[in-house]
């Protein structure tokens, strides 16, 4: 077994590592990891005032600090009954624009560009793009300049408080944003075609999941009252866990989040698979343009959506100060007399759906839950990292898988201050194939099911477990000859996880026992053959996501009634370990 | 290559890697900041890292996990200088609000529940001084721009600013500002260290002390001041302990000494 890894990330916010265990021909294990260590911050504010929940939920991150901020905000003044001034509102949206095209950025010239243009990092590709460089820092400067305006200062302002704001920026300031805005427009185009022509690769493709916030009215825009999914379903913002599904895994202190057993992803392109087609003016043009098939299958892309998103946001900017003009009043903070309720704010950070909930019980904060984008793409990352991995492995090519996987790990821009629900991951050790078991077991009843064929020598093991099995009294075992044949797996249901055992070829040495889900065999092409008759009986498709095989790596799979004995050996291992 | 130049680490442990950014964002200056000095290491910036002889390390984040300890200690022992920057490193910032550290294990339970680590263990967020000597603290959430210019253009020159013992009050008289406190709104600003520019005052909004508790305030003073204007102590200090991390424990054991 052999281990590829990247132990920190560059050129990510935070501080944070991926790897890849290869079994042979197999990519067995993908971990994106999370170095930073564990802050609770939903147990901080716990018996706080909302006042200073506002002013600490935000500290989770620097870079999305106003989304935290808007977020926090939504949900505050949605528990506590608040309806904020027009003013107020545009304001916000303003302030967001501000980080948007401030993350967005520094991302796409700062931390991506450097890997397409093969520089280690953008001071050293200065010499060569200076031009590009310097307008791209005074677009960040400009950004920077907004949230400023709007917030405070650029991380961490308080300006915006519950109800409103401190104080609003004066006209002339809302004019001097609306201009710088109208100028930047040639340098916008110019950064839409710029990485919206990048030559991506186009390992990894696979389709997904896109979630994100539905504006409302037909607009783009970043945030909304519903979640919105590629699949058209909708959610109001408080069942938003029928989204996220929250679970832990045993592998890891980041809680993951999936739909319906599946990875999907947050960000600029899930906004732009979900939304681009209500990009208007310029932006419209230019997604017409350029946006394909590729790009809902392709995570790569994910610089292309956020420069798109760049122009969206210089073409809302000068809009929106005229609507904020024509408020010549600043209104005061909405004042409040609840002090009990429940709120959610959904927000739409640079890097995908944000969402936070509160509840308040005699003026004090009784509850936190803060999902953000990097957990909720945390599954997706490592989904796509495999896919890219297994498929350069199969090429011949590893010796593009690190550098491969950095750069789909850093398309997804992650942010690892959201440690909110991240802290340390720890990597199973190799040979953990009981932990993987404990696991399945600790978290569902599992299924049995002996695979191979009984007159090829080795191959018979998987067999031989379970009748074993049966012998010792286990109900739900099966033989894979029965499964196929006789339906036996109707009346399981998603609470089931199906474990198959087999000799499996990793090129591994005899006896060598390694847990693999179904879906990984089956994009392997050397050794899928033995389970596609499997994963085609398996009718119920919730519960084909939710199987894993058991595989000892045989000496020898020629005609013979005889199991060799390093075999013997793995099948009493893995015995003794379901016994207990 | 020794081209001359000090040698410089960036550095960030756990936090909101607000600092680091905040250093980014030095967009007039970060050209210059580059060239003046040789950036060794600075993982938010590049790809291109090494671990060498430092003249200077800035770490940011407070120390949360074993690993951390390990990576501190590895660090100091190749630097010359090791500066805190932010409100993390210099008081272990929002997250070592618990400072009783069976609060903290019942709380971490509550979060992650009963699972055991074997990678690295996790450990009660503090300061980086609670492991190793640091020659200069520049606090703050995040740390200023100005104050960063100052510490390292002297840095660059071989020596080190004073810190500022002062409050936010102090700049918030010279930005003409109302009191708040005059106003019955509890602003956390006297207690509080300055540098930010007594930003939320500014707007009209009080300060919530994420700068720490200022050094060297006369808190007697400030004591008599805050209840003469009828604020309820007990309230002021829990506000206090958001943002004021381990150093809350020597702040309040001078506060109580201070107000008998």
């Amino acid at each position: 077994m052999k281990k590829i890894s990247v132990d920190h990330l560059a050129r990510v916010e935070g501080n944070g590592g991926i790897s890849a265990t290869i079994d042979g021909k197999v990519v067995s294990d993908v971990k994106f990891s999370i170095y930073e260590g564990p802050r609770l911050i939903e147990k901080l504010t716990i018996g706080l005032t909302p006042e200073e929940d506002v002013s600490m939920s935000p500290r989770i991150c620097a870079i999305c600090s106003l989304s935290h901020k808007n977020a926090v905000l939504r949900s505050m003044e949605n528990a506590l009954n608040i309806k904020i001034h027009p003013k107020s509102y545009l304001c916000r949206e303003l302030m967001h624009m501000g980080e948007m095209v401030e993350s967005h950025s520094l991302h796409t010239y700062y931390l991506s560009l450097p890997d397409y243009l093969g520089y280690p990092n953008a001071i050293a590709m200065a010499s060569d793009f200076e031009l590009e460089v310097k307008i791209a820092l005074e677009m960040k400067h400009f950004a920077n300049h907004i949230m400023k305006v709007l917030s405070g200062r650029y991380i961490h302002g308080e300006n915006p408080i519950i109800g409103g704001f401190g104080t609003f920026p004066s006209r002339d300031e809302l004019i001097f944003i609306k201009n710088r805005a109208i100028q930047f427009m040639p340098f916008v185009k110019k950064t839409v075609d710029l990485f919206c022509t990048l030559d991506y690769p186009d390992v990894p493709e696979k389709e997904t999941i896109y979630a994100c916030c539905e504006p409302g009215n037909s607009n783009y825009g970043f945030w909304g009252d519903e979640i919105l999914l590629s699949t058209g379903e909708k959610f109001f913002r408080d069942d938003y866990q029928k989204l996220t599904n929250e679970f832990v895994v045993s592998h890891s202190y980041c809680k993951r989040s999936r739909y319906k057993g599946k990875p999907y992803s947050v960000g600029a392109l899930a906004r732009v698979n979900n939304l681009g087609e209500r990009f208007k003016g310029e932006t419209g043009k230019m997604y017409k343009k350029y946006f394909n098939k590729r790009w809902h299958v392709n995570p790569l892309f994910h610089n292309a959506a956020q420069a798109l998103e760049i122009s969206y946001c210089f073409e809302r900017i000068p809009e929106l100060v005229d609507e904020i003009l024509k408020y010549e009043e600043d209104p005061k903070a909405v004042k409040y007399t609840a002090k009990s309720g429940k709120g959610t704010g959904l927000v739409e950070a640079p890097r995908g759906l944000l969402i936070h909930h509160h509840e308040i019980t005699d003026g004090r904060v009784s509850l936190v839950d803060i999902i953000t984008p990097t957990a909720q793409n945390a599954e997706d990352i490592e989904r796509y990292c495999q896919i890219a991995a297994q498929k350069l492995l199969d090429s011949g090519k590893e010796d593009k898988i690190k550098e491969r996987m950095e750069l789909v790990v850093r398309a997804f821009d992650p942010c690892i201050s959201c440690s909110a629900h991240m802290a340390e991951v720890t990597h199973t050790p190799s040979g953990s194939w009981k932990n993987k078991l404990e696991e399945i077991r600790k978290n569902s009843s599992p299924v049995y099911i002996g695979a191979g064929q009984q007159d090829r020598s080795d191959d018979a093991c998987g067999i031989d477990i379970a009748q074993k099995l049966r012998g010792l009294g286990f109900k739900d075992v099966w033989l894979g000859s029965e499964i196929i044949r006789d339906d036996k797996l109707e009346g399981y249901t998603e609470k089931n996880t199906l474990v198959f055992f087999d000799a499996v070829d990793f090129n591994e040495k005899a006896g060598k026992i390694t847990v693999l889900p179904l879906e990984y065999i089956l994009t392997h092409s050397s050794i899928s053959h033995k389970f596609v008759p499997f994963a085609a009986s398996i009718k119920n498709l919730s519960l084909q996501k939710n199987a894993y095989v058991v595989g000892i790596q045989p000496d020898s799979v020629a005609r013979g009634n005889k199991i060799s004995p390093s075999v013997q050996k793995a099948v009493r291992e893995i015995l003794n370990h379901l016994r207990n | 290559m020794n081209n001359g130049k000090l040698k410089i680490g960036i550095y960030e442990l756990t936090g909101c890697a607000g600092d680091a950014l905040l250093i980014l964002d030095c967009e007039k200056e970060l050209l210059d900041i580059f060239k003046a000095v040789d950036i060794q290491s600075f993982l938010m910036a590049s790809s291109d890292n090494r671990d060498g002889k430092l003249d200077i390390a800035l770490v940011e984040g407070s120390v949360s996990t074993e690993r951390e300890i390990e990576e501190l200690k590895d660090i100091r022992e190749r630097a010359e200088i090791v500066i805190a920057i932010g409100l993390c490193a210099t008081v272990g910032g929002i997250q070592a609000r618990f400072t009783d550290p069976n609060e903290w294990k019942k709380k971490y339970k509550e979060v992650y529940g009963d699972i055991e680590m074997t990678h690295t263990k996790p450990v009660q967020s503090k300061p980086i001084d609670a492991y190793i000597k640091v020659d200069y603290y520049l606090p703050g959430c995040p740390i200023g721009k100005e104050q960063f210019l100052d510490l390292f253009t002297r840095a660059v020159k071989g020596t080190l600013p004073e810190r500022y013992p002062r409050p936010v009050c102090v700049t918030c008289k010279y930005n003409e500002n109302d009191c708040l406190l005059n106003k019955g709104i509890p602003c956390l600003g006297p207690l509080t260290a300055d540098g930010c520019g007594s930003i939320c005052p500014n707007h009209n909004v009080p300060c919530f002390g994420c700068w720490g508790p200022v050094e060297g305030a006369n808190l007697t003073s400030e004591y008599y001041l805050l209840k003469e204007k009828g604020f309820d102590i007990e309230s002021i200090k829990k506000r206090m302990a958001n943002y004021s991390g381990t150093k809350l424990i020597d702040f309040l054991k001078q506060f109580k000494k201070e107000s008998k």
